[in-house]
């Protein structure tokens, strides 16, 4: 059974070696793999730095290519399992262990790390989202949950795990703009098992979330016509080659 | 273009054409489609992106040279002003112009991620193996050749 763990990052060079330290401990057996996101800073050094092998795109691309460059690389590169967890180290790798333990036993295709399910603890100093965050994910909770038929409640995580069939799902298809929510979307129309695991998460080490109340209000209504498109786009009967 | 509007302008839906006008949208037609040819001679369009400029030309030619296939168009249309018409055709031939270029960006856009990522991937497979000759060779990995899937349908 081969891992790849991969971890997109833009401009991470203070979070990115720490990540990658913990991800090496938590997960002894996977090959790390970062996806320098056209960085303007010494991402990809520290990177390599810390032992991880670096994918550089050659400019920014945004999350969702990024994320797809994992994805590519693990297929292309016959991994059994795949997971990524965002760079900035609000993603303990201990927990995405579990969710590849739940891909690896076969119980699902693709596993989300949920803060926000029932079974998340809150302590101290983990991650709680603000008032206008809550908001956000509560629309594209509901949209999503109606859209798919199936409860979720963190759609916009960046702590996966995936299986084969999603590699080769989400290598050919990932929408630049909406990565997260449409990515999910498009697993469960594919047939895929889509499961979420409660995991701890966090509050980011540095920086700033970059939702402004404007930037939200936008995201959201960008989120409801990417989620209402999804719904008419076609149903591939197989998309593993 | 301008031309054309022009030639158009007449009172209660009919067109007064004079030569003058005439002449001169068939100067601008003619002009605006040596220029379409001129671009593609110097590599600065691509000949699948032109045709659509030529069709324009040649429309506009085709109106300056015929001014009565204008009104048969409005009355096509069920257009009683002749200069509505050509107003509303110009525009939903802007307008789908406007589109079509978009699906081609989009089109542009999704190939240049994928060209990067090709790119990204090759050049970390390529630092990878270097590393692995620098480090004795067989690090026990198999980087490239396919394994059996375990989990397939």
């Amino acid at each position: 059974m081969r891992t790849l763990v991969f971890i997109p990052a833009w401009n991470e060079e203070a979070s990115i070696a720490s990540v990658i330290a913990d991800v090496g401990k938590s997960i002894p057996g996977a090959d790390i793999l970062v996806v320098d996101d056209g960085s303007g800073d010494a991402t990809a050094e520290r990177a390599r730095e810390a032992g991880a092998l670096v994918a550089s795109l050659p400019f920014n691309q945004g999350l969702g290519a990024a994320l797809q460059t994992g994805y590519l690389y693990a297929l292309r590169n016959s991994y059994d399992a795949c997971a990524h967890l965002d760079a900035d180290g609000q993603h303990p790798a201990e927990e995405v262990a579990r969710l590849l333990g739940e891909v690896t036993a076969d119980r699902a295709d693709l596993v989300i790390g949920s803060r926000y399910h029932s079974g998340a603890v809150a302590e101290s100093g983990d991650y709680r989202p603000t008032f206008s965050r809550r908001i956000g994910i509560g629309v594209f909770r509901f949209f999503l949950t109606l859209a798919t038929r199936q409860r979720f409640t963190d759609t916009t995580s960046g702590m996966r795990a995936a299986n084969r069939r999603v590699m080769a799902l989400f290598s050919q298809h990932y929408s630049p703009d909406f990565a997260e929510i449409e990515s999910l979307q498009l697993a469960v129309r594919q047939g895929l098992r889509v499961e979420e695991l409660p995991v701890r998460m966090l509050e980011r080490a540095g920086g700033s979330s970059f939702l402004t109340p404007l930037r939200s209000a936008f995201f959201i209504f960008k989120g409801l016509v990417v989620l209402l498109v999804g719904q008419f786009r076609p149903r591939q009967a197989e998309a593993e080659r | 273009m301008r031309a054309l509007v022009l030639a158009a302008a007449g009172e209660g839906g009919q067109v007064h054409l004079t030569s003058q006008t005439r002449i001169v949208a068939a100067v601008i037609a003619l002009f605006f489609m040596l220029l379409i040819l001129d671009l593609i001679r110097r590599d600065r369009l691509q000949e699948r992106y032109s045709v659509i400029w030529f069709v324009a030309g040649l429309g506009m030619l085709a109106g300056a040279a015929f001014p009565g296939l204008l009104e048969l168009v409005a009355d096509a249309m069920g257009v009683r002003n002749t200069n509505v018409a050509l107003f509303s055709i110009v525009l939903l031939l802007l307008l789908g112009l406007a589109l079509n270029f978009s699906v081609i960006m989009s089109r542009q856009a999704a190939q240049i991620t994928r060209l990067a990522q090709e790119r990204a991937i090759e050049k970390a497979l390529a630092e990878k193996q270097t590393a692995e000759g620098r480090n004795g060779g067989s690090a026990g990995e198999q980087g490239l050749e396919p394994k059996k899937q375990s989990f397939e349908s």
